[in-house]
């Protein structure tokens, strides 16, 4: 066969070596993607019910990124997600807001900081310092708020009180009144 | 089947891919932060070579040697989406720590360098024993750098492969408290790896003499 | 645009693509031997990974994305990298020699260096504009280049250094990417 076709031989053998990759992996596709949607929202849901633990049910609103907490049809709050500029990149934060100007607490998703010490800000002992403040307040104490910095991690500190407060700023003017 | 075993072992001790070859290093080095890692790692690659080599070896006689690059390109990038999907799926939180490394399996210079200067050449049966025994001594070498840097940089041992439920092995007195976080950063990486390079050297020089 | 600044200090400084990302690790240290290989491998890396950064990301919005098909993104993006390599392989011995005499060897190489592949995944996760991957890319490159740079003028000179035998040549180099990174990591934080 390979000499009946001679020249295009080649090009026929990498073509069906393709086809095959592109169905089994369509396959797959099909296979997981339901799935892997699925562990997304409980990811989201598990991030959500950090902050609220008494949460019975969220929903998303698409144009303002805003998450609307219920417990049992009450309103409860309200969540979205903040980035700040660390020593490492970009940390994500998960913000959440009793209502338009208190916050309810703060989660630190992700972040790229030393270890041993930027990663600090995972600690309940930073984050439980963003619980119930007003949005004017969150600033690392030294610059006029009321966190105080984590001792030789002002960088990361900072970093995670400047991205919980521009996002809330943002947000909050989304909210209905 | 004598064959089979000599080709098997040698992957483990005399080619390790990572002590002596000093093949796929990135990936090492970037995702042994615990032995958690390491082991989902390993499993990943021993997917992928695996796979690999069977498919390369079966379909050897029918791949012209123009196209012969391309399409083990084709097949191991399959094999690692299969990977990815399978493990974003099914176990997330190690697709997260794994990050970006997970599809850069496909790069991995073992499982390419096996492929083409193995795979492509022999029969499937020993293409599966050379498969596995880099799959091993990759496995090996990184379980020992992992548990290396997650003792001693964190000062425990613990399991973390569902969210909220970890299996937590032991912590260590001293290391428990201050541990040397340098090594799960970085340069603590290459420290390690650097002295691991140098004993194995060290080791085959002893053996040579 | 303020935010492209920091994207690019931060890929050569705290975020190094080798140093602190871990990516590119075979060529580093197979090429850091003399400063001149050093030199033209970096700026080889540089110029694949800004075409890469702009072929990957054109693909994953208008190809994968729109048709459905993001899980082929693994073969895809290897196969444009090698392709885009040979051809950038093939441009250059055509149009300049000198340049190819420089650059062109080093090119085969890239193909399999996870920096380029790595670079156009992390493109995709932080989901980047088009001028922010190629921004990116730069960087990444910069910083491949600096650290390939410092790493061949630190072992032209170990080389004549009296080391142990077991020491000599990759493990030793190791133990130079150990400083090089300490600085990395310690040193440039809090510059961006």
């Amino acid at each position: 066969m390979k000499d009946k076709l001679g020249q295009y031989y080649p090009i026929l053998a990498l073509t069906v070596v393709v086809f095959i990759s592109v169905a089994v992996l369509s396959g797959m596709d099909s296979f997981t993607r339901d799935t892997i949607q699925y562990q997304k929202e409980l990811k989201i849901q598990r991030m959500l019910n950090q902050l609220f633990p008494e949460m019975s049910a969220y929903d998303f609103d698409e144009s303002t990124e805003i998450y609307t907490i219920t417990a049992d049809d009450t309103k409860i709050g309200y969540a979205f997600l903040g980035v700040g500029v660390g020593y490492g990149g970009n940390i994500d934060i998960v913000v959440g807001l009793e209502n338009k100007t208190t916050l309810r607490g703060i989660a630190v998703i992700a972040h790229a900081e030393t270890p041993g010490l930027g990663d600090k800000i995972l600690l309940p002992d930073f984050t439980d310092k963003f619980v119930g403040l007003d949005i004017s307040e969150v600033n690392l104490t030294r610059d006029g708020g009321k966190v105080d910095a984590i001792t030789g991690a002002t960088i990361s500190s900072r970093a995670v009180v400047d991205g919980v407060r521009a996002a809330a700023m943002e947000k909050a003017k989304l909210i209905p009144d | 089947m004598a064959k089979f075993w000599k080709q098997f072992l040698s992957g483990i001790v005399i080619t390790n891919p990572l002590f002596v070859l000093a093949l796929g290093l990135c990936p090492a080095l970037a995702v042994s932060v615990t032995v958690t890692n390491g082991i989902g790692m390993s499993l990943a690659t021993a997917f992928v070579l695996l796979g690999s080599a069977i498919v390369v070896s079966s379909i050897k006689n029918f791949v012209p040697n123009i196209v012969r690059i391309p399409i083990f390109i084709v097949v191991i990038a399959s094999f690692v989406t299969i990977a990815d999907l399978t493990l974003k799926a099914f176990i997330p939180t190690l697709a997260d720590s794994l990050g970006i490394f997970l599809p850069l399996i496909v790069v991995n210079c073992i499982i390419m360098g096996r492929a083409e200067a193995f795979g492509s050449k022999h029969p499937v049966h020993l293409a599966i024993a050379d498969a596995l025994g880099a799959a091993v001594g990759f496995a090996i070498a990184m379980i020992i750098i992992s548990f290396l840097r997650e003792v001693l940089g964190t000062g425990q041992l613990a399991f973390k492969v569902v969210p909220y439920f970890d299996i937590h092995l032991f912590t260590l007195p001293v290391l428990g408290t201050s541990p040397m976080a340098l090594f799960i950063l970085p340069p603590g990486a290459f420290l390690l790896i650097g002295l691991l390079l140098a004993l194995f050297r060290r080791l085959g020089v002893l053996k040579s003499e | 645009m303020s935010d492209l600044l920091p994207i690019f200090i931060r890929m050569i400084t705290t975020s190094n693509i080798v140093l602190v990302m871990y990516l590119g690790l075979c060529p580093f240290f197979g090429v850091s031997k003399k400063l001149g290989p050093a030199i033209s491998m970096g700026a080889a890396v540089t110029l694949v990974m800004t075409i890469a950064a702009i072929a990957t990301w054109v693909i994953n919005y208008y190809i994968l994305i729109p048709f459905d098909v993001e899980f082929m993104y693994i073969v895809l993006f290897i196969l444009v990298i090698s392709s885009l390599v040979q051809m950038v392989e093939m441009t250059i011995k055509r149009t300049n020699a000198t340049l190819y005499n420089a650059l062109g060897i080093y090119l085969p190489l890239i193909t399999t260096n996870c920096a380029i592949l790595g670079l156009t995944f992390l493109n995709i996760r932080e989901e980047y504009t088009i001028i922010q991957s190629i921004v990116n890319g730069i960087g990444a490159g910069v910083g491949f280049a600096i650290a390939l740079i410092m790493m061949s003028s630190i072992r032209e000179k170990l080389e004549l250094a009296d080391l142990p035998k077991s020491m000599k040549g990759l493990p030793i180099a190791y133990i130079s990417a150990m400083i090089l990174a300490l600085i990395f990591v310690f040193t440039f934080g809090g510059v961006v």
